[in-house]
């Protein structure tokens, strides 16, 4: 059956989805109440038409700006950069950050063909020319390649007159000190406070 | 540490199934051809995931079979423990369990299970390229202390970033990773170099009680020994980013080290004969051994493949009395015929025959 077996191709196309989930999704879905198809296709359809970039953040938006930027109590002097979307939506949940974002759409990734050119950079560089960004706060991912594109973006804002500053790494809260991985247990060493 | 199970499906010639081995381990007796190495190269896998005898796993795949799997259940002092690694060649997937939990990163895998292998074709190590030294200096480094094999591995990354971006002609986007390049890749300088110094009387002496007397054997390393700082690095690849980028690959760094090893100040690759050369591998072999030891403070079985074959009845002694005395570690030793074994060893025979391998006389 053909058309099951392009809807099982397009699932295993996911992240995370290998072929046996794939065709155990589609198994399920063909089986459900036609009405319940025609929701999910309507809501896949509207977020094709529906959902784009930011203008201004690059973060998921249904208009030419995201929520977050439009929100006027949300502080636009406060910059956090981030890898992917999914971020913001983490840091949102938090509920802790009150200033705006700008999405890379990535990190610097050579191996994946991936270049300074592929990230929104251009767009923070006019940002923080235009005026009104008081600091930029790091947050791409605390893997290798997060911290080379960190690095790369601080230098790229070198010249301003604003404050970068980089997430701190340390440890996981709830945790078990004997679980926490060496290099994570090494940096949050390095990044020690001083108790008063 | 004492291997007390086995489970392998789809290895080499092996039969599927699982054995139950004697804790003071087994004589693997077979004619050639029907397992024996086969079977310690199982036996060694769970230690780093990779086989001594080949860099890819799809090698080890029985002609014929989707992958293959590999357990070890064994007693680390009073603990008894799993270790397991499953091998798809559909999309080269690799899966890891310790103590039946799955576990996505190598470092909390590696050296659960110790093993040292002695096979004949050590005799590279002192005989032949860079790249087996530099292999052995890794995995003995990663055996002893895991944030080695961390830094190792963050090293790796850097520099595969670098190289891809050198690929393409980008000496911008390559000078990007040269922080990471140069932090992982000084660690793994510096804890190198400290390993040399520290092995380097052992090989000396080690070679003497091996009973080779021609000479002073030394072991030392080759490589720019200034990059075990990560400030000297800066200036390094400054100098070297024009031949990096003709070459689209990083001409710096540990990558390209070597162990050098002399006898009589005379390289051994070029000029130790085949003799001298065995017995040089068989002191860097007992090195890893005392590394890992001292390290961990446990004790690794030895797995010995073919090795008394190829040494003088003297020669067998000497490593007989080195590997055996003070020291009660789990043996597999194996031999196509009883009489290349070294005299007095008082371990249960095993015989192997076409893959099968069951207690024997
Ligand atoms: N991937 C493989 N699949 C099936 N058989 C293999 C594979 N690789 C090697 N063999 C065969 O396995 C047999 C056992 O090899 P080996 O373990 O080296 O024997 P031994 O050490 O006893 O001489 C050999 O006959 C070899 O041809
Ligand atoms: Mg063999
Ligand atoms: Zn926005």
């Amino acid at each position: 059956m053909s058309t099951l077996d392009d809807l099982v191709t397009e699932f295993a196309r996911l992240p995370g989805v290998g072929r046996k989930t794939a065709q155990r999704l589609a198994h399920h879905l063909v089986q459900q109440p036609g009405e319940r198809l025609a929701r999910l296709a309507q809501a896949l359809v509207q977020v094709a038409e529906r959902v784009r970039p930011c203008t201004v953040c690059g973060n998921l938006a249904e208009a030419d700006r995201c929520p977050i930027c439009l929100d006027p109590r949300r502080d636009a002097g406060l910059v956090c950069v981030v890898e992917e979307p999914a971020a913001v939506a983490s840091l949102e949940r938090a509920g802790e950050f009150r200033g705006t974002y700008h999405v890379l759409g990535g990190r610097l990734d050579p191996l994946s063909g991936v270049g300074p050119e592929a990230l929104r950079l251009e767009q923070l560089v006019a940002r923080v020319r235009a005026g009104g960004v008081r600091e930029v706060i790091l947050a791409t991912n605390p893997s290798m390649e997060g911290e080379v594109t960190a690095t790369y973006v601080q230098q790229l804002l070198a010249g301003q007159d604003i404050r970068v500053s980089r997430l701190a790494r340390g440890l996981p809260m709830g945790g078990d000190l004997e679980y926490v991985d060496g290099v994570t247990l090494a940096h949050a060493l390095s990044a020690r406070q001083e108790l008063r | 540490m004492r291997l007390t199970r086995l489970t392998v499906r789809g290895v080499r010639n092996l039969a599927d199934g699982t054995l139950e081995l004697p804790a003071a381990g087994a004589v693997l007796l077979g004619a050639n051809g029907q397992g024996k190495t086969s079977l310690l190269e199982a036996m060694a896998f769970p230690v780093l995931f990779r086989s001594f005898r080949t860099a890819m796993d799809a090698e080890v795949v029985r002609f014929g079979e989707p992958g293959f799997h590999i357990g070890v259940a064994f007693e680390d002092g009073a603990r008894a423990r799993t270790v397991a690694a499953t091998f798809r060649l559909l999309g080269r997937r690799k899966q890891i369990e310790v103590d039946g939990v799955p576990t996505r990163r190598l470092v909390d895998a590696a050296g659960a299970w110790l093993a040292v292998v002695f096979a004949p074709e050590d005799v590279q190590l002192a005989a032949g390229a860079a790249t087996g030294r530099r292999l052995y200096l890794d995995r003995t480094l990663a055996l002893a202390d895991p944030r080695y094999l961390a830094t190792l591995a963050r090293y790796r990354s850097a520099l595969a970033q670098r190289n891809a971006a050198l690929r393409q002609g980008r000496a911008d986007l390559a000078a990007a990773f040269d922080l990471p390049l140069a932090d992982a890749g000084a660690a793994v300088v510096s804890r190198r170099l400290a390993w040399v110094q520290a092995a380097g009387e052992q090989f000396t002496t080690g070679l003497v009680a091996l009973g080779e007397q021609s000479g002073e054997a030394t072991l030392g390393y080759h490589g720019a020994v200034e990059l075990a700082d990560p400030a000297a690095w800066g200036e390094r690849l400054v100098q070297a980013a024009p031949r990096d980028l003709a070459r689209r690959a990083t001409t710096v760094g540990p990558h390209r080290d070597d162990l050098d090893l002399r006898l009589g100040g005379r390289l051994l690759r070029d000029y130790g004969s085949t003799g001298q050369q065995r017995t040089a591998a068989v002191a860097l072999k007992l090195l890893e051994l005392d590394t890992i030891e001292r390290a961990t403070g446990r004790c690794p079985a030895l797995l010995l493949d073919d090795v008394f074959a190829e040494l003088d009845p003297e020669r067998q002694a000497r490593l007989a009395a080195r590997l055996f005395g003070g020291r009660s570690a789990q043996v597999f030793i194996t031999a196509p015929r009883p009489d290349e074994l070294p005299r007095g060893l008082a371990l249960p025979v095993w015989r192997v025959s076409r893959g099968q391998c069951q207690p024997g006389d």
